[in-house]
């Protein structure tokens, strides 16, 4: 356990079977591995609605309490977010990639890390050690890799199902835990207000001709990236060169036009 | 010389009894508060002694008679001693009365003592090897010591050496007998088990009454303790519970997880439950420890947690997830102690404090709160096993004779079949029925055997403002579980209803002729007793009738009725899942194997899972619901009621 000041930020998320309101997944795996870098010092924080029944499933992971902003719906999290971790001392934010409910951008560890000008690190696995104010960090990559990272305190990182599992939530401390609501000026979401939610809908999915004939084989398709075959790599070229590169790629691919 | 040593042993040994008594009636009073019948339950004691108590012993005929003969004698044998000897009462008649009780127990005495050469694994050493011995030198060094009383010997016979044989003999008899009563000796059971049939937790038990439903919590108040971490937890007159455990070992013996290896053994946890009681290790334990667990690195005391997550204290965790809450152990205990109430109410601290449900515990909980089936389904899709049934609905219905309780069996592709068997059986004997549909959820009975009375309650109280809506006579479920906590849990939260396991169900439409069968083609069947249609609920008479109906001639396996073993899939334990030697599932199988069986048939969605985990070749499992399906006529009218045939009372072992 470090003597890291962590605060991990909490949403509240939806059952994919029942919609019923519940602690979001990925979030409760950054509440635990907070847990596990700064035990009951771990800060928690949620910007929404104190008398949420569903927050109370974060405090039966052992919490003591837990910090609520509260906010209308609809409000916009970011700047009250922003303002509250910038006083507050903290010099790692654990939060999860993408909300269950709400708009579920994924956007708010990368806007929120810009606005508080800290690095991001996204798919935080495990934080190995913290020495001489920054901290060696385990990121996780598609299929099971691991990138080993050293990142200057303070930081924002976000967690996802490569983190460790959240631990089972308790009635007792859940019923004990208290929710201290602080009150903030409420911004008002000018982006959401003007526009109109739909539901997403699941990409397609590229589809995978398996020609194997052996069972080597169907485990090496299995287990291959699904490639795409015209990538590149660039290597020691200057910034303006691979800039420029990218600038190209995203106009043949219609990304921009 | 006797006439002044025998009146001093005497009544120093039941000084010290008395304060022996006081001390440890002290340590019962640690635990907390419950309600009981002081005097009212006193009185009734010898009664329940007697009567209810016996039955249990009676069960072992050996055993029963040795202890009638030796209890008996010896408990005339003290009162007259203390007359004869202490208040030196000597009239020739005393003599006489005296010398027939010590010689009826020292007859119990060496039948004890028999027992004791070659005593079965289940019975514990150590001390209760010398009980033999002690219970012959009180009763042969009084019988001796009378002898002249009663005017058979003369005065002063045997001179100062038998007077020192008997004194010494006497001595060692009062310290066994008397004073070891209260201090913790082998005798303690008679003390202790006296009160504690005077002061029993579940009164309902005696009389013939049953009372299996686990006592709720009080979630309203946040300072009661959620379930026990210190045996200063359990309430006093659970503590006084485990000391009046005898260490017979029957609760060992019957005991599916102690049998599969599972680190479970009732009688050592109930003795372990002594030494938080008391304090101290249990290296002293002289029966068979928790499988691969050794003795003496285990310790406790009375204001000391009994779970230790990462550590040794007095219990390891996983000795109490092995129980299946089959409550085999309680059916069997002779001196009617509740190990699945002290077990629940152990883990309600690992699950609702510490969020310590092992395995996937904490996976079916959540599942339960957010889905309100432990699978985790959507719960719109919880009537889509009957999708082409068009069943009629409580909220199109309002009223029904019968409601039928679906269960979460409806997820489960293998108990669809048994649901839709007995929907046929329903429709064939227009039975006026109506299901709840999309508004029914999980019975509760996982969540609160896994320990989560919170969530338990939470279902309840739902399913009760559920069923509050709707007017029907009787609730009939396919699911034994769901059948008990509807029945006997539900009460308790207010919701109080009469409850069949379709089983009943079925014997009762046969009886009054609503079913048209045929004979069922299967030959050779066994059937195995759920724990919760069985042990639970008293119903093993039901399920044999229904098939006898189809004649079908059972074949009995050796555990069936109330020693029935169970499948391993109760108290939530397929989900904690213990590890082992062996699969409970494999064991109950063995036994069905052993009556030469083709067919098991069942009456319970987890008994059936569980049976069909057990590899191929082995015989087939059926629900009855499904065999009586099989041999249904319909179509043609059904035919004029005929008068019920006669219930035959058939004793079950």
């Amino acid at each position: 356990m470090t003597d890291l000041n962590i605060v991990a930020l909490v949403s509240i998320g939806a059952h994919p079977a029942s919609g019923r309101a519940r602690r979001a997944e990925q979030d409760a795996r950054a509440v635990e591995l907070g847990l596990r870098l700064a035990g009951k010092r771990l800060r928690v924080l949620h910007a929404g609605n104190p008398r949420e029944e569903a927050l109370r499933s974060y405090l039966g992971m052992g919490l003591d309490e837990l910090a609520v902003l509260e906010q209308p719906a609809g409000a916009d999290a970011l700047p009250a977010l922003a303002d509250y971790l910038a006083d507050a001392g903290a010099q790692l934010v654990l939060t999860g990639s993408q909300a269950e409910t709400g708009e579920g951008s994924g956007m708010l560890p990368f806007l929120l890390a810009e606005r508080l000008g800290w690095p991001l690190v996204v798919g935080l696995a495990e934080v190995e050690k913290v020495e001489d104010g920054s901290a060696q960090v385990l990121q996780a990559l598609p299929r099971g890799q691991r990138r080993r990272l050293r990142v200057r305190l303070p930081f924002v990182a976000s967690v996802d199902s490569a983190a460790p599992g959240a631990r089972q939530s308790a009635f007792g401390p859940a019923r004990r835990g208290r929710i201290e609501a602080h009150e903030v000026a409420v911004v008002e979401d000018q982006l959401l207000a003007a526009s109109t939610l739909q539901p997403a809908r699941p990409r397609p999915k590229r589809l995978k001709v398996i020609k194997a004939k052996t069972g080597a084989e169907r485990m090496k398709a299995a287990t291959a990236k699904a490639a795409g075959g015209t990538g590149q790599v660039l290597k020691d070229v200057s910034p303006q060169a691979g800039a420029e590169a990218i600038f190209k790629l995203l106009l043949d691919e219609g990304v921009l036009r | 010389m006797l006439n002044t040593i025998l009146p001093i042993l005497l009544f120093a040994a039941l000084a010290l009894a008395v304060l022996g008594a006081l001390r440890r009636f002290r340590m019962w009073r640690r635990g907390r508060p419950a309600q009981v019948d002081w005097l009212g339950g006193l009185l009734k004691m010898p009664r329940r002694y007697l009567v209810d108590l016996h039955h249990v012993v009676e069960r072992d005929k050996y055993m029963s008679r040795t202890h009638v003969a030796t209890a008996g004698g010896f408990v005339l044998a003290a009162l007259l001693a203390i007359l004869v000897h202490g208040f030196g009462l000597r009239s020739q008649l005393l003599g006489y009365a005296l010398l027939a009780a010590t010689a009826l127990m020292l007859t119990g005495a060496i039948f004890v003592l028999k027992r004791r050469l070659n005593p079965p694994s289940r019975l514990s050493k150590g001390p209760w090897m010398r009980l033999p011995k002690s219970l012959l030198m009180f009763s042969g060094s009084f019988f001796v010591a009378t002898l002249p009383v009663a005017g058979i010997l003369p005065e002063g016979f045997g001179g100062w050496l038998l007077a020192v044989l008997l004194a010494v003999g006497v001595a060692w008899g009062v310290s066994e007998l008397f004073f070891g009563m209260t201090w913790g000796g082998p005798m303690k059971h008679a003390f202790a088990g006296a009160l504690h049939l005077a002061w029993h937790r579940r009164p309902e038990r005696f009389g013939g009454g049953r009372s299996t439903g686990l006592k709720a919590l009080d979630l309203s108040d946040p300072s009661a303790p959620l379930g026990v971490e210190k045996p200063s937890d359990f309430t006093w007159n659970q503590l006084l519970g485990f000391d009046a455990c005898v260490q017979c070992g029957k609760c060992e013996a019957m005991c599916p997880a102690f049998a599969a290896g599972q680190p479970l053994n009732p009688k050592k946890l109930i003795q372990d439950m002594v030494i938080g009681l008391a304090g101290g290790n249990d290296a002293k334990f002289a029966g068979s420890p928790y499988p691969g667990k050794p003795l003496g690195e285990h310790s406790g005391g009375p204001h000391l947690p009994i779970v230790s997550l990462d550590g040794k204290a007095l219990v390891d965790a996983e000795t109490l997830w092995s129980c299946t809450t089959c409550r085999a152990c309680v059916e069997e205990c002779p001196m009617m102690i509740e190990h699945v109430d002290a077990i629940v109410d152990m883990r309600r601290h690992l699950t609702l404090e510490k969020g310590a449900t092992p395995n996937k515990g904490a996976e079916v909980l959540e599942n339960l709160i957010a889905t309100d089936n432990p699978g985790g389904f959507a719960p719109g899709g919880r009537l889509n096993w009957a999708a082409d049934l068009n069943l009629p609905l409580m909220s199109e219905k309002k009223q029904a004779d019968v409601l039928f309780w679906v269960g979460d069996g409806a997820f489960d592709m293998r108990n669809q079949r048994t649901l839709r068997a007995f929907v046929k059986i329903l429709r064939a004997a227009r039975v006026d029925f109506a299901v709840l549909g999309l508004e029914e959820r999980d019975s509760g009975d996982v969540a609160r055997r896994l320990g989560d009375e919170a969530t338990f309650q939470s279902l309840a109280r739902r399913n009760i403002a559920t069923l509050s809506r709707y007017r029907f006579k009787r609730i009939v479920s396919c699911d034994p579980h769901s059948f008990h906590v509807l029945k006997n849990e539900y009460g308790a939260l207010g919701g109080h209803y009469e409850v069949l396991h379709h089983t009943t169900f079925i014997d009762e439409l046969v009886r009054q002729g609503a079913l048209r069968l045929g004979r069922s083609k299967a030959d050779s069947v066994t059937y195995h007793d759920p724990c919760y249609l069985g042990r639970y609920n008293g119903e093993y008479q039901a399920p044999r009738n229904v098939l006898k109906a189809l004649g079908i001639e059972v074949r009995e396996m050796q555990r069936s009725g109330f020693r029935s073993r169970c499948c391993g899939g109760g108290g939530g334990a397929p989900i904690t899942d213990i590890p082992g030697k062996q699969r409970i599932p494999d064991m109950r199988m063995a036994d069905i194997k052993e009556t030469g069986a083709a067919l098991v048939a069942v009456g319970c969605p987890q008994c059936t899972a569980m049976l069909e985990g057990v590899v191929a070749p082995r015989p087939e499992i059926k629900d009855i619901a499904e065999l009586v399906a099989e041999v249904l006529i319909e179509g043609a009218e059904a035919p004029a009621s005929q008068p019920a045939a006669r219930r035959e009372a058939a004793e079950v072992h």
